[in-house]
């Protein structure tokens, strides 16, 4: 691949749930995460994945230029006034800031509001990158009890450690955690989040159950998405007050 | 009894009259039931005919003999279109218009008379007998209202002979008096203008001299426009629901300051509050336009009644100074019928005297030239446009030998007729500028991207095996018609070489029509929206777009993308509307009502922002394909659900079949299901 490609799996125009606004959405492919319940199996792998719709041969993601890219995101540019911008989500929308850099300096320069959609668990320097351009970071808030982490193949301590990088550096936060019985959805974790997020006090949170809306995809990559049980509208609403009552706003994202 | 039948239909089509048409219509409409048929041949024999004579029009035996009304104690108008007497006119009416109340509002009959009596030719005489018959029909009105005590209403109706309109309710009554006639004497399409800004002197002088209160002026404003409604089905042209009844309100003034009022909130307010498919609000829409009323306008939207449609100053009114008409006059423009901008009170324009089927001279070239000689898009582009070229000059021919029927009322109507002594249908008007309406440009566009892709840079097949297997209508190649429907580039995309393609055609068809001139001497102008994208494709030959036989064509400025909303935009405002292509442009697609109810703010966001991007005109049908697929199956269940249908809204359950499931496809689309 070229040095200034990157490979998305779509570029989502008139956004209107990842940040504040109207934004466009790109997504990367590649994560470091394996969450069960992924709903962009696509995204997960960092290459480029051929698979057939009916006898038709097509793929899961494509390479685009830094300026392709720039040329896009700019399309829209008049949309953004109200807040809006650019969202890089994936996969995990960070990970390939080091080499999108020169478009990062790019949109700033433009004015062009940007956020990130990331787990969080990856590198220092990505991190320090990151801080220098990003508007609001969107970051998962999953599975932070150590010895659980395998489950999705996170890496706890770095989290934290990033985490709390970005609070002393004022960026905007918004926690978004999916409700997953047995995984994020146990007592234990639930304890751990409420307690994490005493501690940050970021400007949202964001909860939602699953959806399986991209079972679809899952049987495209001859994968079979998990079944898992399902938290009911009583649970989700009562985490929600807990989370309300230490002064943080919530919602309750319905897809 | 058929013979019979017959027999009335002949009478009823030698007589060209609307109401007649939409009685066949109806007799020929196999779905009618034979209950229904019967009254309706019984409603044919009943009524009266009256044409012109030697020493008599038809209209002033009409006023002498039209069946008078009476009025219900609640009512405060007087409006009634009598069906069964029908003036006879032997050619074509000129309908698809928008007059300009405010001259009626602001002038007595006495006082129309006065710049008239001085004169003395035939067009003035003929003016004269029929204001002397509208006062004869006022008389009789006002006579019989005096049975019931109507006092109220009679002064109204005094004060339209004697003196310029003396309150809100008064300026109301008259606006639905000269309507009325308009119906009567066989005009279609009759718009009825920027009621706000014509209303507005007489709302703020009751109001403060406290003669009316607002609770008042919203009621009396809620009868005008039931008035306006109830007879819809004799007033639809094609479709139920089709009438053209357009209020403007909103816009900019010269000065670009925004005029907004009271008012305009108000039949903003009613539309929601009514939910009725006609009347029907468009909004003047324009970066100076305050941000509520494009968030009162998306709540109107959202219950999905299709109203109101944007129009927008800050990219229309600019084209219209440079095609020719007046800064003021462009400045107060309004629309005739759907969404063809039109100079209010001062045009014969005609705007959808011609359906210019851009899919036509393009199925020509492949039926008549040999396919295997072009090896490039610019050859094939080349070739279209001398069949597009021969295409419209034949169709500026057939146009031009219309011949229009004599109009009194309308020449009354319309500057400068009566000043120059000249009847509308001879060229009297001020403008006499025609319009075309542009069906079929997309699937042009698509297919000639399809073309290219497929046999000029991948071959997967010669052209002529191509055309063949266009012609069999892809049976048996699904595969590969699959293909041409998903293919990457598509009209609708803000993607530099659809937009070039696009604009070529635009441009040209432009330079086609530049130096026509029609047989009032005026000019020749088109856009690309059409009511005709069902009608004229019909039958029609299959196209590389992946339509099939007799698939519809590509609606207004759409995209089959879901949720493409910035990027159709951004298409349309790369389309070039500058000289004379600027008769309706309107961007057009589908939202869920939850999408919007979800989102309400971010999109008066987009549609703040799309305005600065500069559509042309913009309309929206705001319902789920759930919801349409059920009313499909069980009608009775949603006698109310109002959709938008290519210019105007119309009750679901009247619409015909092919309609309902274009609609249902186009949200189906939407969604992203199919």
């Amino acid at each position: 691949m070229m040095k200034d490609k990157v490979i998305v799996s779509s570029i989502q125009r008139f956004s209107l749930h990842d940040g504040p606004g109207i934004r466009t959405t790109i997504f990367f492919k590649g994560c470091n995460l394996k969450c069960p319940w992924c709903s962009n199996p696509e995204n997960i792998n960092f290459n480029i994945q051929e698979y057939f719709d009916g006898n038709e041969r097509k793929y899961y993601g494509y390479e685009i230029s830094l300026s392709d890219l720039e040329k896009e995101i700019l399309k829209d540019k008049i949309y953004y006034e109200n807040g809006g911008g650019v969202t890089f989500s994936g996969g995990d929308g960070l990970l390939p800031f080091k080499k999108i850099e020169p478009l990062l300096q790019k949109l700033q320069k433009e004015k062009i509001n940007i956020c990130v959609e990331t787990s969080l668990v990856v590198s220092d320097e990505l991190v320090n990158i990151a801080i220098k351009y990003v508007d609001t970071f969107i970051v998962d808030l999953k599975i932070i009890d150590e010895k659980n982490a395998y489950k999705i193949n996170t890496n706890v301590s770095l989290y934290k450690k990033n985490i709390e990088k970005l609070f002393s550096n004022n960026c905007n936060v918004i926690f978004r955690i999916p409700l997953v019985p047995d995984y994020t959805y146990t007592v234990d974790n639930v304890s751990k989040i409420l307690n994490f997020l005493k501690k940050y006090k970021p400007q949202l949170v964001q909860i939602f159950k699953l959806h399986r809306l991209g079972e679809k995809k899952y049987e495209s990559l001859n994968m079979k998405m998990p079944e898992f049980k399902e938290i009911t509208l009583e649970e989700i609403n009562k985490l929600k007050e807990k989370i309300e009552i230490l002064g943080i706003k919530v919602e309750y994202c319905q897809i | 009894m058929l013979k019979k039948i017959k027999k009335i239909i002949k009478k009823c089509i030698g007589k060209q009259n609307i109401f007649c048409m939409i009685r066949i219509k109806y007799i020929c409409d196999k779905t009618y039931n034979n209950h229904k048929f019967i009254n309706i041949l019984k409603t044919i024999q009943k009524t009266k005919f009256y044409s012109n004579s030697k020493n008599k029009t038809g209209f002033s035996k009409l006023v002498k003999n039209i069946k008078i009304k009476d009025l219900k104690e609640n009512e405060n108008f007087y409006y009634n279109i009598d069906m069964f007497s029908v003036l006879v006119t032997p050619n074509e009416v000129m309908g698809n218009f928008c007059i300009d109340y405010s001259l009626f509002i602001e002038n007595s009959l006495e006082e129309l008379k006065n710049k008239i009596s001085s004169k003395n030719n035939d067009f003035y005489m003929e003016e004269l007998e029929l204001i002397n018959g509208i006062e004869i029909y006022l008389d009789r009105i006002i006579e019989k209202l005096k049975i019931s005590k109507k006092y109220d209403v009679i002064t109204n109706l005094e004060n339209i002979k004697n003196c310029k309109a003396q309150s809100y309710t008064d300026a109301l009554q008259r606006i639905l008096f000269f309507n009325m006639l308009l119906w009567q004497t066989n005009h279609r399409l009759n718009g009825l203008g920027r009621l706000d800004k014509i209303l507005i002197d007489y709302y703020d002088y009751d109001i403060k001299n406290g003669l009316l209160t607002k609770e008042k002026a919203k009621e009396l404003l809620k009868e005008f426009l039931i008035i306006l409604h109830r007879d819809f089905k004799i007033k639809s042209n094609v479709l139920l629901g089709d009438t053209g009844q357009i209020i403007e309100v909103g816009g900019i003034d010269i000065n670009n300051n925004y005029l907004c009022n009271d008012l305009t909130y108000l039949f903003i307010e009613l539309m929601e509050e009514l939910k009725l498919p006609d009347p029907k609000v468009l909004v003047r829409a324009s970066k100076y336009m305050p941000k509520e009323l494009i968030s009162e306008s998306l709540k109107c939207i959202l219950t999905g009644i299709g109203c109101p449609i944007f129009a927008n100053d800050d990219v229309i009114i600019d084209k219209l100074i440079n095609f020719g008409y007046d800064k003021e006059a462009a400045y107060n423009y309004g629309t005739s019928a759907c969404w063809e901008p039109y100079i209010i009170g001062m045009s014969s324009a005609q705007n959808n005297i011609g359906s210019l089927n851009f899919m036509q001279p393009f199925i020509d070239l492949l039926e008549n030239e040999d396919l295997s000689k072009f090896n490039n898009l610019d050859d094939l582009i080349d070739k279209y446009q001398t069949y597009l070229k021969k295409f419209v000059e034949n169709l500026v021919l057939k146009i031009n030998e219309i011949t229009f029927e004599k109009d009194s009322l309308l020449s009354l109507c319309i500057a400068n007729c009566v000043k120059d002594g000249k009847d509308i249908s001879l060229g009297g008007a001020k403008y006499n500028n025609f319009g075309l309406t542009g069906v079929g440009l997309a699937n042009v566009v698509n297919s000639m991207i399809n073309i290219d892709e497929f046999i000029f840079k991948k071959n997967i097949m010669s052209f002529e095996k191509f055309n063949d297997i266009r012609k069999e209508n892809f049976k048996n190649n699904d595969e590969l018609l699959k293909k041409l429907k998903s293919n990457g580039l598509r009209y609708g995309e803000d993607n530099d070489m659809v937009v070039s393609l696009a604009n070529k055609i635009i441009c040209y068809t432009s330079k086609i029509l530049e130096n026509k001139r029609n047989s009032l001497n005026g000019k020749f102008k088109f856009g690309v929206s059409s009511p005709n994208y069902i009608s004229d494709s019909k039958n029609f030959p299959a196209s590389f777009d992946g339509r099939k036989i007799g698939e519809p064509f590509s609606v207004h400025i759409s995209t089959d993308k879901s949720n493409g909303y910035t990027e159709l935009v951004n298409f349309a405002s790369r389309i070039d509307y500058n000289f004379n292509r600027f008769n309706g442009n309107v961007v057009d697609f589908f939202v869920t009502p939850n999408f919007i109810k979800d989102n309400f703010d971010k999109f008066i966001d987009f549609l703040i922002a799309s305005i600065k991007v500069g559509f042309f005109e913009m309309q929206m049908n705001v319902v789920s394909s759930k919801k349409l697929i059920e009313a499909r199956k069980n009608p009775d269940k949603f006698p109310n659900l109002v959709v938008r249908v290519w210019g105007f809204s119309a009750y679901f359950k009247d619409l015909p079949d092919e309609y309902k499931d274009y609609l249902i496809e186009r949200a189906l689309k939407n969604e992203g299901a199919i």
